[in-house]
């Protein structure tokens, strides 16, 4: 078990059990669907800036995820990391990609889908604006940090293994974040 | 022996807070932090607050669905050993265009090189 792998782990994967049902039979996999699928997506969402890419790379990871079920075994990081760490896979193939044709910053790609609400709180959806548009100013690693931990909530300990660092680099990285977001926000004439 | 936690940490019990719930304040009180630190504890709750995780679309959460109930996308090799006629008329249809392409590639070769032998012997 590798040192980061036994350092994301302080209390059971809560979803051990159905990743032991749907290893045992595949259709028991639409429950982690279900559970992960808008999770996967948001992260997707905010790190490509586009609907569609977003919808891509959310489909190759859960297809990925079902064909390496097998090889998921429970020796420290939780199924949740072990899902990220696919979609961060495919996302740095999908933004290797897109560097050789097009480019869409996450500022031009108008606000995720509103559900129940689409015509409210639009000064919240003006305070999101301005957030996305200083996480995209961010260094790329900085930017992967604040959406694993604020858009789908992950630690700092499940973010080490999405990303292959260490939790107190991953500490840094939010700190230095955060640090950068104040001053990006402040110079916008934001900190409103 | 006590571990004195550096600011990163501090500020990462402070969000951990946030994301369990607390105010701003209460989380960074909780987590030891100095004033100096506390601007960051309300960066970290605007982001906690405004950016949500934004639904997929229904369209698409079916769409995949039903892909990944799909006979093919559960058991790839399984199915494939279930249904012989396609993987036969796939390989077939693979071969027949392998063919076809390597005797283009001889077709073209062999009239260049009858085109440079009569320039040759003109």
């Amino acid at each position: 078990m590798s040192d980061r792998a036994l350092a994301a782990r302080t209390a059971p994967d809560p979803d051990l059990a159905d990743v032991r049902a749907a290893q045992a039979d595949r259709a028991a996999f639409a429950t982690l669907y279900r559970r992960y699928l808008d999770p996967v997506y948001g992260y997707c969402f905010y790190l490509l800036g586009d609907h569609h890419d977003a919808e891509d790379v959310t489909e190759r990871t859960f297809l990925a995820a079902m064909a390496a079920l097998d090889r998921f075994r429970d020796t420290g990081s939780t199924f949740r990391s072990w899902l990220f760490r696919i979609a961060h896979n495919q996302l740095a193939n999908a933004l290797r990609s897109r560097s050789r044709h097009r480019t869409a910053p996450l500022t031009a790609a108008g606000d995720p889908p509103s559900g129940d609400d689409p015509a409210g709180h639009a000064d919240r959806a003006d305070e999101a604006r301005r957030l996305r548009s200083a996480i995209s100013r961010l260094p790329d690693d900085r930017r992967q940090v604040v959406v694993l931990r604020f858009v789908d909530g992950l630690s700092a300990r499940e973010i080490g293994v999405v990303l292959d660092r260490s939790p107190a680099a991953v500490r840094v990285l939010q700190h230095r974040a955060l640090r950068d977001l104040a001053r990006l926000l402040d110079e916008d004439g934001g900190g409103r | 022996m006590t571990h004195t936690l550096s600011p990163a940490e501090r500020l990462d019990r402070a969000v951990d807070g946030l994301l369990d719930g607390l105010s701003p304040s209460v989380a960074s009180a909780a987590a030891g932090l100095d004033a100096a630190m506390r601007p960051l504890v309300a960066v970290a709750a605007g982001l906690r607050s405004s950016l949500v995780v934004p639904p997929a679309s229904s369209r698409f959460e079916a769409r995949l669905g039903t892909r990944l109930a799909s006979p093919a996308e559960r058991d790839p090799i399984g199915w494939a050993l279930r249904h012989p006629g396609r993987l036969i008329v796939t390989g077939a249809v693979g071969s027949a265009v392998g063919v076809g392409v390597t005797a283009y590639a001889v077709w073209r070769s062999s009239r260049r090189a009858g085109a440079a032998h009569r320039l040759l012997h003109r």
